[in-house]
């Protein structure tokens, strides 16, 4: 009965938290990927340029866990060949990417922790824009 | 030997009532969140479609017309789709995918906001609608056209 149960409480974890955290993934995906783009669109060789690229980040309504968590902690790098990252640049006029990292995405696990599993599951995100994006579409 | 049988069926009676709960309660949930995904992922697609697309504003209907294909983009994958497409999820029609354009002052577009709006999910055991959720904004990084038309 007990192997029954843990068993149950395995496959009841998968489902649940196994699906919000692949939620949680694609909703921190979309967002770095919308703010990168939002920040690279700011970018202009100017220390305002890389201010309001930061504010353009902080202004992007898109939200985690199902749609209702803000994104916190977010990191915003600039770079001029794509290599070298850097939060604070210093030679403004060669940037042309901007790198938006979601690190702080904790889903809370509910049943898989009471058969073993983590407490959280973190879902970190990554994407790269660059000031003159390839347009694919018409 | 009857009294083992009757303890037997007993027991099933119990344990069924909850193991038939939990399943129902596992698919529910699961199908739901499975539905969720897709539709984050088909929301994030359209938006995406959206920033990068060609804003040709000659008249109202050539924005509606971009905006049906945006919607399209959305619900089938496909800016144009064949009459015959299946929708990313059951009845989810084009009708329920809401774009929102952020403009400037001059017309030209700032940032895309796609939604759903009044979609409810059969998930057979209970059935859930999303409303304003998923929501996407991507910043607007295509061409604005004022005087084009949409072909």
């Amino acid at each position: 009965m007990s192997v029954c149960m843990f068993l149950l409480l395995a496959v009841v974890g998968m489902a649940f938290d196994l699906g919000r955290v692949y939620i949680a993934r694609n909703e921190a995906q979309i967002f770095a990927d919308a703010a990168s783009m939002a920040a690279a669109q700011q970018l202009d060789g100017t220390a305002a340029g890389i201010d309001r690229a930061r504010a353009a980040v902080a202004a992007m309504p898109n939200r985690w866990n199902l749609g209702t968590k803000k994104f916190s902690g977010v990191v915003i790098e600039f770079s001029a060949d794509g290599e070298q990252w850097d939060q604070q640049p210093k030679n403004l006029a060669a940037l042309r990417f901007a790198r938006v990292t979601a690190p702080d995405n904790h889903v809370e696990i509910m049943f898989l922790r009471a058969v073993g599993g983590p407490q959280e599951f973190t879902v970190p995100a990554r994407a790269v824009a660059s000031t003159k994006p390839v347009r694919l579409t018409q | 030997m009857k009294r083992e049988r009757g303890h037997a069926m007993l027991e099933l009676a119990v344990s069924a009532g909850v193991m038939v709960s939990c399943l129902v309660g596992t698919f529910q949930f699961g199908y739901t969140f499975y539905a969720y995904n897709q539709l984050v992922t088909a929301v994030g697609n359209g938006a995406r479609y959206a920033a990068q697309r060609t804003y040709r504003a000659a008249s109202e209907q050539d924005i509606e017309r971009g905006n049906a294909a945006i919607r399209n983009m959305v619900v089938y994958g496909d800016a144009q789709p064949e009459p015959a497409s299946a929708p990313v999820l059951p009845k989810l029609t084009p009708e329920q995918v809401n774009v929102h354009w952020e403009l400037a002052g001059d017309g030209a577009p700032r940032s895309v906001n796609i939604s759903i709006k009044g979609y409810t999910l059969d998930a057979i055991y209970r059935s859930f609608t999303f409303d304003g959720r998923p929501s996407v904004e991507f910043p607007y990084v295509g061409k604005y056209a004022p005087t084009e038309r949409e072909p």
